[in-house]
């Protein structure tokens, strides 16, 4: 019996060990762990112009603007995280979530004019999970506009959800 | 639907895993059973 | 020092109750089909309604369809490791034979559910992010969870002696259990790519109950054919590892006695 209580503390010890040298590594690294940079970290500190970054916020509404240069689209707006923006360059075609109002990810350099310079845009998507008529009729009624923020909490619009899921009386499978 | 090869690649590699894993898991549970019985059996006849 | 040594005896005998591979048989026999059948009506339940019969989500259109298994799949790979670790713990603390066959059983199904999880999540991310793959936080620890499954399951096989191949293995299976926290705090310690969970336990979900709905039927039913499958596959182990002592032992009686008995003849 002496031997198993002995054996469960040295493995409570291994683990409590073990547990602290990951976290103590994981909190050094974290820098490096980040998967992209807010605008205000790349205003407070620009990185030098030769080095990628990642460059991570909302889209800024109104501020979409695409041109035409040889026959190549290069989509031009502003990404902010509520401090600071960043005007991002982007020869290319934009993936299909992006928009006003939408969380991008930006992977490129910081030109010396203080635009970046987008190679890749990904769209980052949040963790609302919303039918396609609730937010129309969200929208419709004034309560949310996505291009502003968050969309409101699950539970103001669930119980119309529930409701505009019952009217059309027979289900239907999807006809899109 | 929109994304459909995305979706019914999703669906259908799940299933198949699923399938594999389940018939895989019956085929040697019924195979183990079988021969356990086969040899279990005339051992306890023997001591009677 | 004499509360936790009772207490390791008393969970000690608990745990080797179970041990007996006879009454794990008749146990496992009679839970079975209360594991495969739910899980059956469970997960095709969900799959109809979550395929046909829930809402587009606004942005996502139908691709949001892949969460249906994508996130039972997630759920199941970090869960599934948590049973290899108290197997581990089991084995390394107790020495309990059944937890060293159950950790051999589990990590093949770990394994191929977490590679469905990764798979299914970049064909979602192809897109809807526009990549197949990141190297963000929780990504990466998901792969390497994945990783950890695959050497389990040759490290629990390399040895001849399969009693060492078990301790190394557990040894393997609670260090790599620091992963699971990672891999659960990474969408919050970190920014990544990969969204933050729509279900917490503090806070309400951040999802329409049209969708939770078929999402709580596929998790439960995935978790019970995940369930339902282990124990099939113990159950054979356990009857295999029975039936490798009987011809062991009948082999020593044959070669003790060179007469063919009549019995054995018949087998």
């Amino acid at each position: 019996m002496t031997r198993k209580s002995r054996r469960l503390w040295l493995v409570v010890a291994c683990m409590i060990g073990l547990g602290s040298a990951a976290a103590l590594t994981l909190n050094a690294f974290s820098s490096n762990i980040v998967f992209f940079m807010a605008p205000s970290q790349v205003h407070a500190k620009p990185p030098p112009a030769d080095r990628t970054i990642r460059l991570g916020g909302m889209v800024v509404a109104g501020s979409v603007r695409r041109e035409k240069v040889k026959d190549s689209p290069v989509n031009l707006f502003d990404v902010t995280d509520g401090q600071a923006a960043v005007t991002v360059r982007y020869e290319g075609i934009l993936p299909d979530l992006f928009r006003e109002g939408q969380s991008v990810v930006a992977v490129g350099t910081v030109s010396p004019d203080g635009t970046f310079r987008a190679s890749e845009v990904l769209a980052k998507h949040d963790e609302t999970y919303m039918p396609k008529e609730v937010a129309e009729e969200l929208r419709r009624s004034g309560k949310w506009d996505p291009r502003f923020g968050k969309a409101p909490d699950a539970a103001s619009w669930n119980t119309m959800t529930a409701s505009d899921t019952k009217k059309p009386a027979t289900p239907t499978p999807d006809g899109n | 639907m929109t994304h459909l090869p995305y979706i019914l690649a999703a669906y259908g590699l799940t299933l198949g895993v699923a399938t594999v894993l389940s018939v895989n898991a019956a085929v040697r549970l019924r195979r183990a059973r079988r021969r356990l019985s086969a040899i279990e059996q005339p051992r306890t006849r023997q001591p009677s | 020092m004499n509360a936790t040594q009772s207490l390791t005896a008393r969970t000690g005998n608990l745990f080797h109750r179970y041990a007996n591979p006879g009454r794990f048989l008749r146990m496992g026999a009679k839970l079975q089909p209360w594991l495969t059948w739910p899980a059956l009506v469970l997960s095709a339940a969900g799959i109809v309604w979550g395929l046909f019969f829930s809402p587009a989500d606004w942005q996502q259109g139908d691709s949001v369809r892949i969460m249906y298994v994508h996130v039972p799949t997630a759920w199941l790979a970090s869960s599934g490791y948590m049973g290899l670790a108290v197997c581990s713990l089991l084995s390394l603390v107790w020495r309990h034979p059944l937890a060293d066959l159950a950790a051999v059983e589990i990590g093949p199904v770990g394994a191929a559910i977490t590679a469905v999880c990764l798979a299914t999540g970049s064909l979602w991310g192809k897109p809807m992010w526009g990549t197949w793959w990141v190297w963000d936080a929780r990504l990466t620890s998901v792969l390497v969870l994945f990783f950890l499954y695959l050497g389990h399951i040759a490290l629990i096989r390399a040895f001849d002696e399969p009693q060492r191949g078990y301790r190394a293995a557990a040894i393997l299976g609670l260090a790599g259990a620091v992963d699971l926290p990672i891999i659960k705090f990474s969408v919050q310690w970190w920014n990544t790519l990969h969204q933050p969970d729509s279900i917490t336990v503090t806070g309400a979900p951040t999802m329409s109950t049209s969708m939770l709905w078929p999402l709580g039927l596929t998790t439960l039913g995935f978790t019970l054919g995940f369930g339902a499958i282990v124990l099939a596959r113990l159950r054979a182990s356990v009857m295999e590892s029975r039936i490798r002592t009987i011809l062991a032992a009948s082999r020593g009686r044959q070669s003790a006695s060179p007469a063919p008995q009549p019995d054995s003849a018949a087998v």
